[in-house]
């Protein structure tokens, strides 16, 4: 190999990224060519010092972003979601998606053409059996009202009884110095199996915080919400309430128990917005046992700005 | 006899005892945790859960990535919930002809050369603001911040930073994407290629170009 080939070959040596043999060429020409082992020193110093300049993701956004991606998904149609495509369906949802120029007269003729014919062929369907469900099964799936069913049986008669579990869809609507509207999203802050709810609740609950049922529910979702983003949005409507005994009580459990960097950096925040020296012994405590730079270096500097040591003697 | 006995079972407690015990929780691990297929699956069927378990597998890499090559919070923010959004909504697309690792970043990496060849027509540094000392990355300072450290090395530091900072602008957005994952993300040339839809050959060159220029801007300064 020729001095030129080494040169080009040093920074895909350095990756890693040459065979055996080109290694081995690189190697043996540099132990006895001073010029390309200078040229190699130097693309090593550059490589290293490319190394410096990785970035670190700041304390917070990454909870902050999987708080987000949770309620945008919430918020994604029923259509684009996933497990609701299937087959043709899917298939055809694709191709007027992508791209046929006439998509907008063809399915808006298609609507009609559907329409015309479901007024033909469909009214009410009564089965011939007494006692039994009078609607077709499209109307078991009608907006606000869903099923599942329990079981099946056959019947001697030679039908078919089936039970199902029915819920109704109900939507209310009103403003949030509305009582009943408050009572709900109450029980949604608590919804344990959809964080998403959880986390719109809670944002909108924090606009009513004043009242004490809704600073309770946000103290119990700040200290005990499987969720970050959850226990982050409880944590922004404490913030005018960070004098309060109670409340500065739980933010210091939080300070102290809680598993996300993020929220304790929040927590600290808070605490921040109402300053007492009560809470320079936990500040202090915190400094010890924290392992995040980012979070030991903000308890450090609400510690100065308090004129506080940072350990106890 | 009694002695041979005990070795034998000395043996047997120190070898072979931990060698089952660890088989033991290994295997309990596998049985309870599901495999990326499982996951996959699950998802596309509409598993929360699931879904949420894939996405945290892989969300920090993609917010690194997205932070290193766009150097701003609020952008790599956008990055992430427009990739994870678009593979929610194609998850079911996914055939498993290739890694999902591959196809999650084949979408994260297109997404971000899209930013770059936006950022670049529109000349922005939105990191970079003006100071009494010159411009400074918001960035490079958040991450150097804390306590202590040698002044001068401070400078110098900041210096080699804004070199480095300087030859990154000077790399057209598919060198700059190709350098982020092999330099900072250690992924092979070979998988870059398959993410960008090109081939080894091809990642190679990029690279080696970006790298040609990246040692022309700081040769003199390392």
């Amino acid at each position: 190999m020729k001095c030129e080939d080494i040169v080009h070959a040093i920074p895909l040596y350095l990756y890693g990224e040459v065979t055996p043999v080109v290694e081995e060429l690189v190697e043996d020409h540099i132990a006895g060519c001073a010029a390309c082992a200078q040229e190699f020193t130097l693309q090593k110093a550059v490589h290293a010092a490319l190394d410096t300049r990785e970035m670190t993701v700041p304390a917070g956004l990454l909870q902050e972003c999987r708080g987000d991606l949770t309620r945008k998904i919430a918020r994604v149609p029923e259509h684009q979601r996933a497990g609701h495509h299937s087959g043709v369906g899917d298939w055809l949802r694709d191709l007027l998606h992508h791209g046929i120029p006439m998509r907008v007269p063809v399915s808006a003729m298609a609507l009609i053409a559907i329409g015309y014919f479901a007024a033909r062929l469909t009214g009410p369907v009564h089965s011939d059996v007494p006692g039994s469900l009078t609607t077709t099964n499209a109307g078991l799936e009608n907006a606000g009202f869903s099923s599942s069913i329990r079981s099946i049986e056959s019947q001697p008669s030679g039908s078919v009884r089936i039970a199902l579990d029915e819920t109704h869809r109900r939507e209310v609507t009103g403003r949030l110095d509305d009582e009943k509207i408050v009572r709900l999203l109450l029980a949604a802050a608590s919804e344990e199996n959809n964080a998403g709810i959880r986390v719109e609740s809670v944002g909108m609950l924090k606009e009513c915080a004043q009242s004490s049922p809704v600073r309770a529910a946000l103290l119990d979702r700040v200290l005990h919400d499987p969720n970050a983003g959850v226990r982050w949005k409880a944590l922004e409507g404490l913030k005018a309430f960070a004098g309060e005994t109670a409340v500065r009580k739980t933010l210091a459990q939080v300070l102290l128990h809680d598993d996300n960097p993020g929220v304790r950096i929040e927590t600290i925040e808070v605490l921040e917005s109402h300053r007492d020296d009560a809470m320079v012994g936990i500040l202090q405590d915190v400094f010890q046992k924290e392992d995040n730079h980012y979070v030991r270096t903000r308890v450090q500097n609400a510690l100065q700005e308090m004129h506080a040591t940072l350990g106890t003697f | 006899l009694g002695g041979v006995a005990r070795d034998l079972f000395g043996v047997y407690a120190s070898i072979v005892l931990p060698m089952v015990l660890a088989a033991g929780v290994l295997a309990t691990r596998m049985a309870t945790q599901p495999d990326e297929a499982t996951l996959i699956r699950a998802a596309q069927r509409g598993d929360a859960e699931a879904f949420e378990t894939l996405v945290r597998t892989y969300d920090q890499n993609v917010l690194r990535i997205a932070m290193n090559l766009l150097r701003s919070p609020e952008d790599a923010r956008d990055i992430y919930q427009e990739a994870f959004l678009r593979v929610y909504k194609n998850l079911h697309t996914f055939r498993f002809d290739c890694s999902f690792h591959t196809w999650l970043y084949r979408i994260v990496t297109n997404i971000c050369l899209d930013h770059l060849r936006k950022r670049k027509v529109r000349r922005e540094e939105s990191t970079v603001i003006d100071t009494p000392e010159g411009p400074l990355d918001r960035i490079d300072h958040f991450a150097q911040e804390g306590p202590g450290g040698d002044p001068e090395r401070h400078t110098w530091n900041r210096q080699l930073q804004e070199k480095i900072g300087s030859a990154l602008e000077d790399l057209s957005p598919r060198e700059r994407m190709v350098f982020e994952l092999r330099h900072y993300q250690g992924l092979r040339l070979r998988n870059i290629g398959e993410m960008l839809g090109t081939s080894e050959e091809a990642a190679k060159n990029c690279l080696f170009r970006a790298t040609q220029k990246m040692r022309s801007v700081l040769g003199e300064f390392v």
